[in-house]
């Protein structure tokens, strides 16, 4: 038995028990005032409760008083009990692609680490680039973020996860205390999220614009056109994103000396590269390519769930191995998340934030511009990134005529901040994915996460008044 | 107006019984201290003493216990007392369902029970063994088994129920090993506390590592003893040869310190022999546990044939002194000593009190208060809830 004594005095003690109980009534007091106030003007009630919901399981996300799986279950709970959507349509909800995209992507990462692929591939990188822990680090992130310019960054990252854990167990790095074992998750979840936006092939977020946008109103913007406009964004939130992570937890290791004999060690011990090896590399090889090439037709889903399929009927792996790895919690916070999104959109909760507030800020076509770039970048945190583009893109272009704004600007102005999601688990797989590895806590997330967001909002505001006109674009 | 002069106090009495001895005359009081380590009397003020009555040196005490038609009262030849002899307690004379005298296992000494679940100390018959110890009573060489877990329990139900103690005082020799005794008395521990709301007391020698000492907190123990015996630090050497090598006085020190952050004030104690070190010293003892937020209990020496190592001159005149000086440290320092009293072998910060002038409302209201069947439970109460509150399991 492994027992700690809290030394702190009993009233301190007796304190913070007593602030649970009364959190959870406040908080109870709070989801009942919402529910049942009259709702606002254009909000209908179901959007009001949808709202009242969404703050709630915000609050416990970020406290993390109970287990974010928890959360997500009380938001299934929920939706259907305050009737904001009917129970058999809010549980079907559960069975969307993003979830079962994770779930492949925990297989597919077991099945790697326990072939001891990751690991032959996280001790040659380290023997290559791991010889200071910055450079480590920066290899990381650039990795996740390039890999994310041509193929789906959920799958970057989904790929990137048993590597990165296999160099923390290394490097010895203690889940949830080690400052460089927060660093490497996030490198790998923020360097998928920002690379991500850079071409068309970082997510399904822009083809899906550029669908509405072109059903609407006949217009597109090319994948050349949108890379060049998009790119000084992507180096800028690199350089951003490194310098804020680093600031907000400074490298707690000296140097990677010390592992790299164990490291050296264990490379040799390897032998060479085994068949399970070999086999479980093909077929992730073929995985990526099919995401790169076939995500868009078939889902990214579809793709990972044939891959874990034929690791099994190839017998590389059997269930009792790869059990161990499945994040049963996340994949539940997942589901729970898409279900409440949903339950913003299709309450109407989601059009009325947006509506009333464009309503308030839409002066001039730049302050249209920045306030659908906030509202993208804000509503991503919470709900997918396909769901922000369903509900924001059909408003901005219902309104560029009225102002005189070209739609594909403002299709720009969501398309590329919709990608942008760096402070909740909830808001993208990366972000999810680097929770569950346990050294990054929904609190650590925030914190960095915040900063980013305001930073990206700005810096992508930034890039398109003084950028893009030099383009050619929106000038 | 007697001749020694301490009929007046029951409370000195109890002290001059204890050092002096009795001899008894009547046979059924004989019979009664036969077997065991002394006599157990309750003198007026419900002062409850062990006076010791078979070693050699109480046939020259001026005391006698003496019997008046149904009464049973100490003199000096010129002054008496009454007293009144505790009743043998009714499990002495059952038997576990395995066939050992509860006797054997649990010993009544007042509110705490003493429950020794080993008979081993791996210092016994070596050269080591502690020079005061009365414990090794492996004589005849055939070494005793260890109590099991069943049948301490059993043992801590019928003295429960038969409602003489509160309080079960665990206790371990010396072994090899870092955790002082902990690892072998967990099973007991949880068990006890598993089956039984009452307090625990636990008696062991301090670890080596301070982790022991969060798991015998974590484990249900409400308070912990490290016995340190002998203050000073040349005769701790000499009388304690083997703790003092194995573990060191420093040790006593340092985890004494530290158990008092981790258990309730009040409730990490230590033993200091009066008589086995100059009284000056034992007062410096005094001060340093005290200071640090130990209780100090102080046992009064009984020398037995052939092995004496009582300083000399040894009177009540002196030591008393050292008793009202306990009481005086303790009240200073602050540390809750209404937890630790009526313990017949031993003489408590609490009873120190009453031989202070004006102290005895003080006494009462602790007799009253914290000896109350209602004050033990919400004591056990209390210190359940702490320990809720302040032990975190680190596999969590
Ligand atoms: S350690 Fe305790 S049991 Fe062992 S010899 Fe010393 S006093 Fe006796």
């Amino acid at each position: 038995m492994k027992v700690e004594i809290d030394t702190r005095s009993i009233w301190v003690l007796l304190g913070i028990k007593t602030l649970r109980p009364l959190f959870f009534i406040l908080i109870s007091i709070g989801l009942w005032a919402v529910v049942t106030m009259e709702p606002a003007d254009g909000l209908s009630p179901e959007g009001q409760r949808a709202i009242g919901v969404f703050l709630l399981c915000l609050v416990l996300w970020v406290s993390n008083m109970v287990p974010v799986a928890i959360t997500s279950l009380l938001a299934i709970v929920l939706v259907p009990l305050l009737g904001i959507l009917p129970r058999s349509e809010t549980y079907a909800f559960f069975g969307n692609e993003a979830v079962f995209f994770i779930l492949g992507a925990f297989i597919l990462a077991g099945a790697v680490m326990h072939s001891g692929l990751s690991n032959r591939i996280a001790l040659t990188m380290m023997k290559r680039y791991g010889h200071s822990p910055r450079r480590l680090l920066v290899s990381i992130f650039l990795l996740a973020a390039v890999l994310s310019f041509f193929m789906s960054e959920h799958a970057v990252a989904a790929m990137l996860l048993p590597i990165a854990l296999e160099i923390s167990k290394a490097l010895g790095l203690r889940p949830g205390r080690s400052n460089y074992g927060k660093l490497l998750f996030f490198a790998l979840a923020w360097g998928s999220v920002i690379g991500g936006v850079a071409t068309f092939l970082g997510g399904a977020r822009v083809p899906l614009a550029l669908g509405i946008l072109q059903e609407t109103t006949d217009s597109t913007i090319g994948f050349i056109e949108y890379t060049v406009a998009v790119f000084p964004l992507v180096v800028v939130l690199l350089i951003v994103g490194y310098l804020v992570l680093t600031r907000i937890f400074p490298v707690d290791i000296p140097d990677v000396a010390k592992a790299m004999g164990v490291i050296e060690k264990r490379a040799k011990g390897l032998g060479r590269l085994r068949y399970s090896e070999y086999a479980v590399g093909v077929v992730m090889l073929l995985t990526i390519a099919a995401w790169s090439t076939l995500g868009h037709t078939i889902g990214l889903s579809t793709v990972s769930l044939i891959a874990v399929a034929v690791l099994f009927v190839f017998r590389l792996v059997r269930w009792k191995n790869i059990e161990e790895y499945v994040n049963w919690g996340i994949i539940l916070m997942y589901g729970g998340a898409i279900i409440l999104g949903s339950a913003l959109d299709k309450s109407g909760a989601a059009r009325w934030l947006v509506e009333s507030l464009i309503s308030d800020w839409a002066t001039s076509q730049w302050a249209v511009f920045a306030v659908f770039s906030f509202l993208a970048i804000a509503l991503t945190e919470s709900m997918s990134n396909a769901a922000v583009i369903a509900v924001l893109v059909p408003v901005s272009i219902g309104m560029s005529d009225n102002l005189g704004i070209d739609p594909a600007l403002l299709t720009y102005a969501i398309a590329v901040p919709a990608g942008l999601a760096f402070m909740l688990p909830m808001s993208t797989p990366a972000n999810a994915i680097a929770i569950s590895s346990g050294y990054v806590s929904v609190k650590d997330m925030v914190k960095g996460g915040f900063i980013m967001f305001l930073t990206a909002w700005v810096v992508f505001n930034l890039v398109a008044a003084f950028y893009w006109p030099l383009i050619g674009l929106g000038g | 107006m007697s001749a020694l002069g301490y009929f007046d106090n029951p409370w000195a009495l109890k002290i001059d019984l204890m050092l002096r001895g009795i001899r008894v005359v009547d046979p059924l009081a004989k019979a009664w201290a036969c077997g065991t380590s002394g006599i157990d009397m309750l003198l007026p003020e419900e002062t409850l003493v062990n006076i010791p009555c078979r070693e050699e040196f109480t046939e020259r005490s001026p005391y006698e216990l003496r019997k008046r038609e149904e009464t049973h009262y100490i003199t000096d030849g010129v002054s008496e007392m009454n007293a009144e002899i505790l009743p043998m307690p009714e499990f002495y004379s059952r038997k576990t369902t395995t066939g050992v005298p509860f006797g054997d296992i649990a010993v009544v000494h007042g509110s705490y029970t003493v429950i020794t679940p080993s008979p081993k100390c791996d210092f016994f018959d070596t050269d080591s063994e502690c020079r005061y110890c009365t414990l090794n009573k492996n004589i005849d060489g055939v070494p005793k088994r260890d109590f099991t877990v069943e049948e301490v329990l059993e043992a801590v139900g019928v003295v429960l129920k038969e409602g003489l103690s509160k309080i079960i005082y665990l206790s371990v020799g010396f072994t090899e090993g870092d955790d002082g005794g902990i690892e072998f008395l967990s099973p007991y521990i949880k068990a006890i506390k598993k089956h039984y709301s009452c307090l625990l007391a636990v008696e062991a020698l301090p670890p080596k590592k301070n982790r022991w000492i969060d798991d015998t907190y974590a484990l249900g123990a409400d308070s912990i003893l490290y016995n340190m015996g002998i203050f000073d630090a040349e005769l701790f050497e000499v009388i304690c040869p083997g703790r003092s090598r194995l573990v060191g006085r420093k040790r006593y020190l340092d985890a004494l310190k530290y158990a008092v952050g981790i258990f309730p004030n009040g409730t990490v104690a230590s033993h200091l022999i009066v008589g086995l070190e100059p009284p000056g010293s034992t007062r410096i003892g005094i001060d340093y546990l005290t200071g640090m937020g130990v209780v100090p209990i102080l046992p009064i020496y009984r020398p037995r044939a052939g092995r004496t190592l009582r300083i000399e001159p040894l009177t009540t005149e002196i030591i008393i002194p050292v008793f009202k000086h306990l009481y005086t440290a303790v009240k200073k320092s602050g540390v809750n000593f209404k937890w630790v009293r009526d313990i017949s072998m031993v003489t408590t910060p609490a009873e120190a009190s009453m031989l202070m002038e004006g102290a005895e409302s003080e006494m009462s209201l602790l007799k009253n208060l914290y000896g109350s069947h209602l004050g033990l439970k919400a004591a056990w109460g209390l210190s359940t809830i702490r320990r809720k509150l302040r032990v975190k399991n680190g596999d969590k």
